[in-house]
């Protein structure tokens, strides 16, 4: 190759070069880091991008390279050279890619174990995945459940994972981590959250018709406000159980089949919002035309009988028909006793 | 080049005179498919009910069962009434046969399109074809979902609804348009490329291509039932037991394409292996029959893993097994990585025939032998090989034994290795050619450089920790749509513009062909490239509606599709107002060497009037002297004579 197509090609491969640079580096591709698993993340993946402009801006220099000043002209039938290889190059293009594909997989390797790594000192946090909705609880204080992950910030928390029904998948991107929950097993994954702030959760395993809708919050919260946070559910927990709603079987059943997950009701000391709130019970049995014990019970078993205005059909699982006759009897006295 | 318009059905025993009367609905075709298929439906409803009835299982009238029992009855009374069988059935009853009865080999009116017709040229194009309605339709399912995602929340369809629309658009695209495209092509080229008269078996080469309507119909009536929305993925639980019939049409669906695929492959390695003609060593073949022949092991040996899985799946749906059921025992994951190991394979199958059109059509325009040809070959096998070691890399996430993902994830990166071979042998081919950009080659570069695009977002995905943060986005979305778009069908493209004179015996029109590349190019960009930022910064796959903050990217998305859908409708005028009244073509348009291009446009019925002799290479251009092949020893094809 005559020196001055080689200093041609490298300029054509510098533009491109620089072309992609920018579009990396001027495009905040990467969300914000929240978590000390998304720094390492981050890492590798600038690793990567760094490699793949190199290989990109070769290949676009060729490419334009040839197009351009190897473009026959219209009545010129000729063939080209007669080049049927080259070993010297056939053997670099095998063991360049190979050690750099290698450099990756080594980083790759390294970042994974350290994100795997779960500290002396974690807190853990089980977490329940039903079709729509997520639950946390924390073993730590008593078992304390609630549809938002709350976490303080700096302290590593394992997630121990279960799913009840179909595999759904917890992310947040913030936090870089993503683990399948899947039923039957038990899956975890550590994250250490390092900013404040409230991020999104979302399932991106297709789990049914309401995947799109099965969202909750991550809230990293400082230590003290954590702590009061906890404070407050245990009193409103305890609130609860004393409370006009009664607590007992039917606070039992509301949190164990995960309809806090979804739905606020202030005796229960529930926040979601994925389903109407139950606090407005009366009211939403005056618009379906039926008596509230009736409406209440049909609610449960059969979800889509009545659909409020603002919400899907087919989004609440249509599984709790199959609850114990005691268990559906406790849960109905427990929705009614909390009304106004 | 030779006169070659000979009509063979003369050398050989003409055709029975044509069935009168009543007999007429005995003859194969289309008269005695309807009867025939609601005779079958009658047997297998009979079958089910008298079954149900004598167990004593109720309701003895069990449509779920009922339906599933149909999806394998009634197709088999449509393919026994059009006739994949008759000749089958006539040897295993002893009848007479008629060996040399060429009535069914050939096209001479459109009619003849429409029946088992053995002739390997027309079933490539009735798989082409085909494959083409399906395309259409599962762009259309596409673009009902852009619709959607135009805006958050939901305007047009509902949350099940859109679930459906995507599912059936990969299903479709991947089992009814890619795989079967480059198997018609295949069908098509390669017993011309290797010198033979037809593939090896002719009455399966019908058969396999009559199987696919079948899985086509099945799987868009699958909205009907409805009920098919857990993606083509179908993984369990939520595809075995939380869905409703149309999953079962899914699981059926895959087993009519994958059937058709085995016997396509089995035929094509067959053909490959003995019919090759005199001279045409394995270094001597082109990298078009090097792919199908790496492609065909890859299917033979990975598909009954999908069929697998599906019945599997289907059995949990149906018969109650307890396969993926995790409280009765079952293994959740085991799903996965039983369709894995065929749906990474698959990949490649999707992938290394666009490898050889993109070989056979960058050497012919750069005007010059492929760089590094033996490489490219043993590459191929390479990826074969390293294909079926990389399937759990689309699990890294899944909770799979976590030792596991260390080693998927250096094979998966290795993989890069053979492949990156290739596309540096393609840029080295285009080095000091003398490069003419017709449509093909402009889809064949197309397809290099978003190929590479879709290479190098393989390597984020393949390390596990970026994995881990873009698994189920639209990161992989992106990831998919540079490889299966920008690559297979780009290449499926190339192929169509570069063998339709072939084919069609006129050529296509150039400017529009041009027209439909750079609008592709340009909307194909403008809908995918996006998707990479969404997926990193938080949007997942599979989701009918989106936090607000991704509003004005999938606003614009959504216009980029719209565009470079209605891109396809420049490519279907062209090739029906061409293939219709597009100019003559000469034998060999493109100069090019390979032995398809020795004969007439389109080919005579036994594709060569002489048996050719291969004498050296396939892509000796600017060698001064070399030949491909000799037809008969004093009838070289000069050069000269080629251009006219």
């Amino acid at each position: 190759m005559r020196r001055g197509v080689l200093a041609r090609l490298v300029a054509v491969g510098l533009a491109a070069a620089a072309v992609t640079t920018a579009v990396a580096l001027f495009v905040p591709w990467l969300p914000t880091p929240a978590s000390k698993q998304a720094d390492r993340i981050d890492f590798v993946f600038w690793f990567v991008t760094g490699i793949s402009i190199a290989i990109f801006a070769l290949v676009a220099a060729v490419i334009l390279y040839s197009v351009v000043r190897f473009r026959a002209r219209p009545d010129d039938d000729s063939d080209g050279a007669p080049i049927h290889g080259n070993t010297t190059l056939e053997i670099v293009w095998t063991a360049v890619p190979a050690v750099l594909v290698t450099a990756v997989a080594v980083v790759s390797a390294v970042a994974l174990a350290q994100n795997g790594h779960v500290p002396k000192k974690h807190m853990r946090v089980n977490v329940l995945a039903q079709q729509f909705a997520w639950s946390f609880s924390y073993p730590k204080y008593q078992g304390l459940t609630v549809s938002q992950l709350r976490m303080p910030i700096g302290e590593a928390v394992q997630l121990k994972m279960h799913s009840k029904d179909v595999i759904h998948s917890f992310w947040v991107p913030e936090f870089g981590q993503k683990q399948d929950l899947v039923p039957g097993i038990e899956t975890n994954v550590v994250i250490t959250p390092k900013r404040l702030g409230t991020y999104p959760i979302v399932c991106t395993e297709l789990c049914g018709e309401g995947h799109a809708l099965m969202r909750s919050e991550a809230v990293v919260m400082k230590p003290a406000a954590f702590a009061a946070w906890v404070k407050e559910q245990e009193t409103l927990a305890a609130k609860a159980a004393q409370g006009p709603a009664g607590g007992g079987p039917g606070l039992a059943a509301f949190n164990n089949n995960g309809c806090s997950a979804c739905h606020t009701y202030k005796p229960a000391g529930s926040t979601g919002t994925t389903g109407p709130d139950l606090d407005n019970l009366p009211a939403d049995a005056r618009r379906a035309g039926k008596p509230l014990v009736a409406f209440v019970h049909e609610s449960i078993v059969d979800p889509n009988a009545y659909i409020e205005k603002g919400y899907q059909p087919n989004i609440m699982p249509s599984t709790f028909k199959s609850l114990p006759k005691a268990q559906l009897d406790a849960l109905v006295k427990f929705l009614i006793q909390g009304q106004k | 080049m030779t006169s070659a318009t000979a009509v063979h059905g003369e050398l050989h025993a003409g055709p029975k005179p044509p069935p009168h009367g009543w007999r007429r609905l005995l003859a194969p075709g289309w008269l005695r498919v309807p009867w025939v298929t609601a005779l079958f439906f009658g047997i297998g409803l009979g079958i089910t009910v008298l079954v149900r009835w004598a167990e004593g299982w109720h309701p003895i009238w069990d449509g779920q069962v009922i339906t599933t029992v149909e999806l394998t009855a009634a197709p088999l009374g449509f393919l026994v009434g059009i006739g994949g069988f008759d000749y089958w059935a006539r040897y295993a009853i002893g009848s007479p046969t008629r060996p040399e009865d060429h009535s069914g080999h050939g096209a001479h009116s459109w009619r003849d399109y429409f029946r088992v017709n053995t002739d390997h040229k027309v079933i490539g194009i009735q798989y082409l074809v085909t494959t083409i309605f399906f395309f259409v339709a599962a762009g259309l399912t596409a673009m009902i979902m852009r619709a959607e995602l135009a805006r958050p929340g939901m305007q047009y369809v509902g949350n099940q609804v859109f679930n459906e629309l995507f599912s059936v658009h990969a299903a479709l695209m991947i089992f009814l348009f890619i795989i079967p495209a480059f198997a018609g092509l295949g069908n098509y080229v390669i017993p011309l490329m290797i010198g033979a008269p037809d593939m090896a078996f002719p009455r399966l080469n019908a058969l396999s291509f009559w199987l696919l309507p079948i899985a086509g119909l099945i799987m868009l009536s699958s909205f009907i039932v409805p009920g098919f929305g857990c993606g083509w993925t179908g993984y369990a639980p939520l595809c075995s037991t939380h869905q409703e019939l149309g999953a079962v049409f899914f699981n059926m669906g895959v087993q009519w394409a994958g059937a058709s695929s085995i016997m396509t492959a089995l035929n094509f390695l067959v053909t490959i292996i003995t019919m090759r003609a005199p001279g045409m060593t394995f270094w001597r073949m082109p990298l078009l029959v090097w792919a199908n022949f790496t492609t065909s092991l890859l299917v033979v040996i990975a598909t009954p893993f999908i069929a697998g899985s599906q019945f599997m799946s289907m059995f949990d749906h149906i018969l109650h097994t307890d396969f993926f059921n995790y409280e009765a025992g079952g293994y959740v994951l085991g799903y996965q990585h039983i369709f894995w190991f065929y749906s990474h394979p698959a990949v490649y199958i999707m992938m290394l025939p666009g490898f050889g059109i993109a070989s056979e059509v960058i050497s012919t325009f750069a005007r010059k032998p492929i760089f590094g040809y033996r490489l490219m070959a043993l590459s191929l096998m390479a990826i074969l090989v390293l294909g079926f070691s990389v399937w759990a890399h689309h699990m890294f996430v899944s909770g799979m034994a976590p030792w596991l993902r260390v080693p998927m994830m250096v094979t998966s990166v290795v993989i890069a290795v053979p492949t990156g071979i290739k596309v540096f042998s393609w840029l080295a081919t285009l080095w000091e050619g003398k490069l003419n950009f017709s449509t093909p080659m402009l889809f064949a570069l197309g397809f290099v450089s978003m190929f590479v695009i879709g290479g190098l977002s393989g390597i984020y995905l393949a390390a596990v920790p970026i994995d881990i943060h873009v698994s189920d986005t639209y990161f992989v979305v992106a990831h998919i749509h540079y490889v299966l778009f920008g690559g297979s069908l780009f290449t499926i493209f190339a192929g169509i513009y570069y063998w339709f004179p072939k084919m069609t015996g006129r050529m296509y029109d150039e400017r529009l062909g041009k027209l439909h590349f750079w609008l592709t190019f340009i909307g194909f960009n403008a809908t995918f490239f996006p998707m990479h930022y969404l997926g990193i910064q938080g949007m997942p796959r599979r989701v009918s509606d989106y936090a607000p903050r991704f509003a004005d990217l999938n606003f614009f998305i959504s216009i980029a599709s719209f565009f470079l859908g209605a891109s396809t409708l420049v490519f279907l005028y062209n090739m029906i107002v061409s293939w219709t009244r597009g100019a003559p073509a000469p034998a060999n348009p493109w100069r090019a060497h390979t032995l398809e291009w020795q004969v007439s446009s389109p080919p005579p019925v036994f594709n060569f009037d002489e048996i050719p002799q291969v004498v050296g290479g396939p892509y000796e251009y600017g060698v001064p002297g070399a030949r491909h092949a000799v037809f008969n020893g004093d009838r070289v094809v000069e050069e000269e004579e080629v251009k006219v």
